[in-house]
């Protein structure tokens, strides 16, 4: 600052010298004249740059324009208004780059992310938020948050100022969700609302529930019959012959009991013992006759059932389970399919897929069964599946040893034609077949 | 509104009172949804609830009134303000007879045990309609939106048809076995009750219209209303 007062002092100094010269040469008067001249100049010089600078000041703050050059002690004004002008705009270049990034992280969260203001208005949220409550944040920006979210449970939640414990929803808009919602105040008077889609968590949880009622129901009705038989034989004097139909009745309904606890221990190893190895051979060939013979046996000649079998190629492959599975498959056709009907079952493998599939022409059910048909204790129809003596967790087994096996499950039926339950396995569990001396060398 | 008033307070009660009307509309959307679900599940605890709950509707009516004559000695609104507390008289009598069809579908839901399957999922279909348009004509206020306003008036012939054909199926049943009789009336009651959200909602978005437009758009046909919105 001083040099520019400095400068100035100089310039009229200068100037009032220069004035000197007329002075002397025309008179008194002439060299006034000159002076006032001459200080009338620097003044228009200054009032010029002013009104650079003002026009320079009045441009829109979003852009502002190249700062003006001067002359004079202006250039030097106008100098430091540049440096100090560049450095601003680098500064809110990063600044604008940084919440560009932290927008961009809060849009790609996977749960929702609301900021809500400090009179609960919708100042930003991200995409997930947007689909959970189906607004757009372009149109709903600056909303009162409770004008849309309406519901009353809601309404009570925001308006409490508790927000230790989550809310549970059923979306409005898209009923199919439900949300856990979250409020944290934050910063001045400000809120973040989080949304987290639950109906997974949620449907889980009654799958839970309905196993542990399902289970409890299942052993429920065979300790009933036992109970009240023993009571009967307790309570009253019965001739031998009856005692003896009542304690074989009594040894089925245990043996069902032990079917049913056998399946659950079976079910609770597969879900805690690591995936089978790739190491184990399964030959299918002799695996294919085993069933056969098996089938035959159940069906005792009431079916006819065939054996499709090509490709030379065995599985990978924990052998209990697999024969276990593909057992399961084959009783569970001859139970629903009644006398008379027809089973059939393919094996056809190639190096790339191989497929085990078994058709029947027995009952059926409707499609709309298929999703749940591997659940525990899931019935078509409850009645039925008891009296063919299931325990309701065989296909709940069947699916988890091909989960373990990466091999799909698939299931077409229709009811009062017959179903199809198809078995394909991956590439990297199909070796082709072991010829005889090799399978002698391996096993000693 | 758009302008902003000198008086930052009145801004914030013309604002309250819009949120207060919402808040309501959102107790009333609540109702109808346990209604209908409860009707659908024939779960008698529900529709109690609802039953019981009306009165929180009726005095939310009540005190909203109050605020909006309180509002005009006070303040004097003109022009978009004055229309804003005009429709929001009219709507909250709309919400309320909504709030009253509610615990009408509730009460006769609540008798009939056995009503049959067949025309009570078409009842729960339609009821999804009619909850769908109440909630669109909130929305369309929330955000004073009149094209969504303009949808909704449309709408409203969509559930009407909707509702002849539940009464030409209710008059085969009534037909063929007399002893359905008592049992179709009760559900051509509920049928009506939520024909009759279909013609609240679409009140409702009419006085959205006026609140935006300025223009009375009752009584007109859908094509002018939708030319007056777009407008």
């Amino acid at each position: 600052m001083d040099h520019l007062v400095l400068r100035t002092v100089f310039l009229i100094a200068g100037i009032a010298a220069g004035a000197f010269l007329p002075g002397l040469l025309f008179g008194a008067t002439a060299g006034v004249i000159f002076f006032a001249g001459a200080l009338v100049a620097l003044l228009l010089h200054h009032i010029r740059h002013v009104a650079l600078l003002a026009q320079w000041l009045n441009q829109p703050q979003t852009q502002p324009g190249q700062v003006p050059r001067g002359s004079g002690i202006w250039d030097n004004v106008f100098a430091l208004l540049y440096r100090y002008e560049r450095v601003k705009t680098q500064e809110h270049q990063l600044l604008a780059k940084t919440l560009v990034r932290f927008r961009q992280a809060g849009r790609v969260h996977p749960d929702g992310v609301m900021i809500l203001d400090a009179e609960n208005r919708i100042e930003w949220c991200n995409d997930t938020a947007e689909h959970h409550f189906d607004l757009s944040l372009d149109s709903d920006h600056g909303q009162p948050i409770a004008n849309l979210l309406r519901q009353p449970e809601f309404i009570a939640y925001l308006e409490a100022c508790d927000y230790s414990n989550p809310l549970e929803l059923r979306a409005a808009r898209t009923s199919a969700i439900i949300l856990s919602l979250q409020i944290i105040p934050y910063g001045d008077a400000q809120k973040l609302l989080l949304s987290r889609d639950v109906t997974r968590l949620e449907k889980l949880e009654s799958m839970r529930r309905d196993f542990v009622a399902n289970v409890s129901h299942e052993l429920r009705t065979p300790l009933t019959v036992l109970s009240g038989f023993l009571e009967t034989i307790r309570e009253l004097d019965l001739d031998p012959q009856r005692v003896q139909d009542y304690s074989n009745l009594m040894v089925e309904q245990c043996r069902r009991m032990q079917c049913i606890v056998d399946d659950l221990l079976t079910l609770s190893t597969l879900e805690s013992a690591p995936s089978p190895s790739l190491d184990e051979r399964i030959r299918m060939s002799p695996l294919l006759a085993r069933l056969r013979a098996d089938a035959e046996a159940l069906s005792g000649g009431k079916h006819r059932i065939f054996f499709d079998v090509s490709g030379d190629f065995d599985l990978l492959g924990s052998e209990n389970e697999i024969v276990s599975a593909l057992g399961n498959l084959v009783s569970n056709a001859i139970r629903y399919t009644p006398d008379g009907g027809e089973i059939r079952v393919l094996w056809r493998a190639t190096a790339d897929e191989a497929e085990y599939a078994i058709e029947d022409t027995g009952i059926g059910f409707a499609p709309e069964h298929i999703p749940r048909l591997t659940e525990r204790f899931y019935r078509v129809d409850r009645g039925r599946s008891r009296a063919t003596g299931g325990t309701g967790l065989g296909l709940a087994i069947v699916k988890h040893i091909l989960n373990r096996h990466q091999a799909a499950l698939d299931i077409r039926s229709e009811p009062g034609k017959g179903s199809r339950f198809a078995v394909r396995f991956p590439p990297r569990r199909i070796v082709p077949a072991a010829t005889a001396d090799v399978v002698a060398q391996e096993m000693p | 509104m758009a302008q902003e008033h000198s008086s930052k307070q009145y801004d914030l009660d013309l604002e309250a009172l819009r949120s207060r009307v919402l808040e309501m509309g959102g107790l009333v959307e609540s109702q109808i949804l346990a209604a209908v679900n409860g009707l659908a599940a024939g779960d008698n605890r529900v529709l109690e609830q609802v039953i019981t709950d009306d009165h929180r509707v009726n005095a939310m009516e009540v005190s909203i009134d109050t605020d909006c004559s309180h509002l005009i000695a006070r303040r004097q609104p003109t022009a978009g303000d004055l229309r804003m507390v005009l429709a929001v008289i009219k709507i909250v009598t709309d919400l309320e007879r909504v709030g009253d069809e509610a615990a009408k579908i509730a009460r006769l839901g609540k008798q009939g045990h056995a009503l049959a399957r067949t025309p009570l999922a078409a009842v729960k279909h339609m009821g999804g309609i009619g909850i769908g348009m109440l909630r669109k004509a909130l929305d369309a206020l929330a955000r004073l939106d009149t094209v969504a306003a303009a949808a909704i008036i449309r709408e409203d012939v969509e559930i009407d048809e909707e509702f002849r054909a539940i009464v030409r199926q209710l008059i085969t049943f009534m037909m063929e076995d007399p002893r359905t009789i008592s049992q179709a009336i009760d559900i051509l009651w509920i049928a009506k009750a939520i024909e009759r959200i279909g013609d609240h909602s679409k009140n409702m978005a009419e006085q959205v219209i006026y609140v935006v437009k300025g223009t009375d758009v009752r009584h007109i046909s859908v094509e002018q209303v939708e030319r007056e919105a777009l407008g």
